[in-house]
């Protein structure tokens, strides 16, 4: 295989057919830019997609209720359904090991004024779990605790944006903020890899929220994470178990989809993985249909190369070579083209992955790359289509019988 | 070296087939020069393609070196005609791509001989046929004579038992011819068997033996007068 005459040989007849062997390359190194370009983009959508899911924890769970649509158990239909912190303590107590973190939540439109600066920004009533839900990131000071629940006491976090726009220089930690006419302490700043809307947040203890507003202790939203060494189908499991219990717990019918509804990250998170694995496979399959035209390319010229060179064959032949000496060479020159040629068109396609992929910037596309794994898949297929595509001439250059080649001229 | 016995081979030519190897017998000595001497549709070429291992008969026993040719197939072959035979063709067959060195040097390849050592081998033999100066040459540089120079340097690089000739003057004038043949009879002079195809009488008188073949039987096989027998 390492021969240095083989090689002498394989280039000799390329420089021959040099035209022919060049549009046969480039149609293999065409199939494997378009193969190539295909998995970056394929992998740019997943990483988009990822990004944007990473924004909250993937193994959260958000709860809210509505109005029932059928009637039971004495009840008439309509009824509205509402959870309070009992809902809370409820589920904490009856899925200790199920339950990672959980946190009431529900939303108040506000005014915040610091001096003469104010803005409309939205306050979130939570408790201190749901910084891990939510994964919000303390800037300075720190986020809600239990001795702010348990004492309601009218601290708030506020976000970077609210920072920049009511605080120009000073540091807001310590200093008062008035919130609908009540004064509030601020105890910390945090961002949030969401976006910028997520930076427009009040985080105030859901117990001081509740004496304020409503002396209820009502709340709109349950936010929680599961155990995140749960797979897929014990994630949906524990979600369906989830529905059941609080159905029964608020006299809702079994059969009632409209009364609550329970959004399982894992589903929508599982959506995206199998509609990015989707395109995975229509890009491969995509790009092996244009390869394989290539491949066709390559085997055609050969079998010209061949038809050519029979007369040469036959007189190889009459001094001495074998039929696998003979199959050997022709297979070799196959591989040898289609490698070259696919390793160019990849190295062109990487290129121009490198170059336009970071100035890309879409919410749904970010960093398209190729994996290594990719192209260790490619050179293999590039190798066995150099196979394939000798295969034929090969078999059809040994067939040669030296008499018939040796008369041919 | 070759010996024949009741050879029979027929060509299927559309539903009839073509008898063309009527039964022949013939023995070859180590040493000899014999010249197959008949007109075209003798069968001549079909006995120098079988006795060349280029192709196979229907019946009859060939034996080549003492050994037996049978089942022979595309590898087999190879090796034996590698091993035992030379070719000399009347158009040359030289690979066009290939220098005369180059071309002297493929049967030492196919024989698995190093680079260096095939070389060696190939200019010694480009030497002997007086062509050593050309060995870098294309054989489109060079004439006629000098390219069946180079062919007889192929053949005999293995160092074969036989040389098979067919027709090697056949595209020379005569003055090359007579080079080309006198260079036969002294690979001959050195021991090699030689066997020529040929329908030129002239060309047959320069051997010790003429077979002469005519519709596919051999019609006489004579000694020439030439060389006083053995």
């Amino acid at each position: 295989m390492f021969d240095r005459d083989i090689w002498a040989e394989i280039f000799h007849s390329i420089k021959k057919n040099k035209l022919r062997t060049f549009l046969t390359g480039f149609s293999v190194a065409w199939g494997i830019f378009i193969l190539v370009l295909l998995l970056a983009s394929v992998n740019g959508m997943k990483n988009g997609f990822t990004s944007q899911f990473n924004d909250d924890a993937t193994n959260s769970i958000s709860i809210w209720p509505s109005v029932t649509t059928m009637a039971y158990d004495g009840f008439e239909a309509n009824r509205a359904i509402q959870f309070t912190n009992k809902d809370i303590e409820y589920i904490k107590g009856n899925f200790k090991d199920e339950v990672e973190y959980i946190t009431p939540r529900f939303r108040k439109g506000v005014t915040a004024k610091y001096k003469k600066e104010t803005g409309s920004y939205q306050v979130r009533a939570v408790s201190p779990s749901h910084q891990y839900i939510e994964k919000t990131l303390i800037q300075s000071g720190r986020f809600l605790n239990d001795n702010d629940i348990n004492n309601k006491l009218k601290v708030v976090v506020i976000g970077r944006k609210i920072e920049e726009d009511l605080f120009e220089d000073e540091d807001p930690l310590g200093k008062t903020l008035i919130v609908n006419n009540s004064t509030f302490r601020i105890i910390g700043v945090f961002t949030d890899e969401g976006n910028d809307r997520e930076e427009r947040y009040l985080y105030i203890p859901v117990t001081t929220m509740q004496r304020l507003y409503s002396n209820t202790d009502d709340i709109s939203q349950i936010l929680l994470t599961y155990n995140p060494k749960y797979n897929f189908a014990e994630a949906i499991s524990f979600s369906e178990t989830l529905e059941i219990v609080l159905k029964r717990r608020h006299r809702i019918h079994p059969d009632d989809q409209g009364a609550i509804y329970l959004n399982n990250n894992a589903e929508g998170f599982s959506d995206v993985t199998n509609f990015t694995n989707m395109l995975n496979y229509i890009s491969v399959g995509v790009g092996l249909l244009i390869l394989l035209a290539g491949i066709i390319g390559i085997g055609n010229i050969l079998v010209f190369i061949i038809k050519e060179r029979t007369k040469e064959i036959g007189i190889r032949k009459a001094l001495g070579a074998r039929p696998s000496q003979i199959i050997n060479l022709v297979i070799l020159e196959s591989v040898f083209i289609t490698t070259i040629s696919g390793f160019g068109g990849m190295l062109f396609a990487m290129g121009l992955i490198g170059l336009v992929g970071p100035n890309i910037k879409s919410d749904a596309f970010a960093n398209p790359s190729v994996e290594l794994s990719t192209i260790i898949i490619a050179t293999i297929i590039l190798v066995v289509a150099g196979v394939i595509a000798g295969l034929i001439p090969a078999i059809k250059a040994a067939k040669v019988r030296p008499i018939v080649a040796l008369n041919s001229d | 070296m070759i010996k024949i016995e009741n050879l029979h081979k027929s060509y299927p030519m559309g539903k009839e087939s073509l008898h063309v190897l009527k039964g022949l017998n013939l023995h070859i000595k180590e040493g000899e020069f014999v010249s197959i001497m008949g007109s075209s549709g003798s069968g001549k070429s079909t006995l120098l393609n079988i006795v060349g291992l280029l192709d196979i008969h229907d019946e009859g026993n060939y034996y080549l070196n003492g050994q037996l040719i049978e089942d022979l197939d595309e590898k087999k072959a190879a090796v034996l005609r590698n091993k035992f035979l030379g070719f000399v063709f009347q158009s040359f067959n030289l690979i066009s791509y290939k220098t005369a060195l180059e071309n002297v040097a493929l049967p030492l390849y196919y024989k698995g001989v190093g680079r260096k050592e095939r070389q060696k081998i190939a200019l010694e033999y480009l030497e002997k046929v007086g062509l050593k100066k050309w060995a870098s040459h294309l054989p489109n540089e060079l004439s006629g004579g000098q390219k069946q120079r180079v062919a007889i340097a192929r053949a005999l690089v293995t160092q074969p038992k036989v040389v098979l000739a067919d027709e090697p003057t056949g595209a020379l004038d005569s003055t090359t011819s007579n080079s080309v043949m006198e260079m036969l009879k002294e690979i001959n002079r050195e021991g090699m068997t030689v066997f020529v195809i040929t329908h030129e009488e002239e060309i047959a008188e320069e051997t010790d033996r003429i077979v002469r073949l005519k519709d596919g039987v051999i019609i006489s096989d004579e000694l020439t007068n030439k060389k006083v027998s053995v």
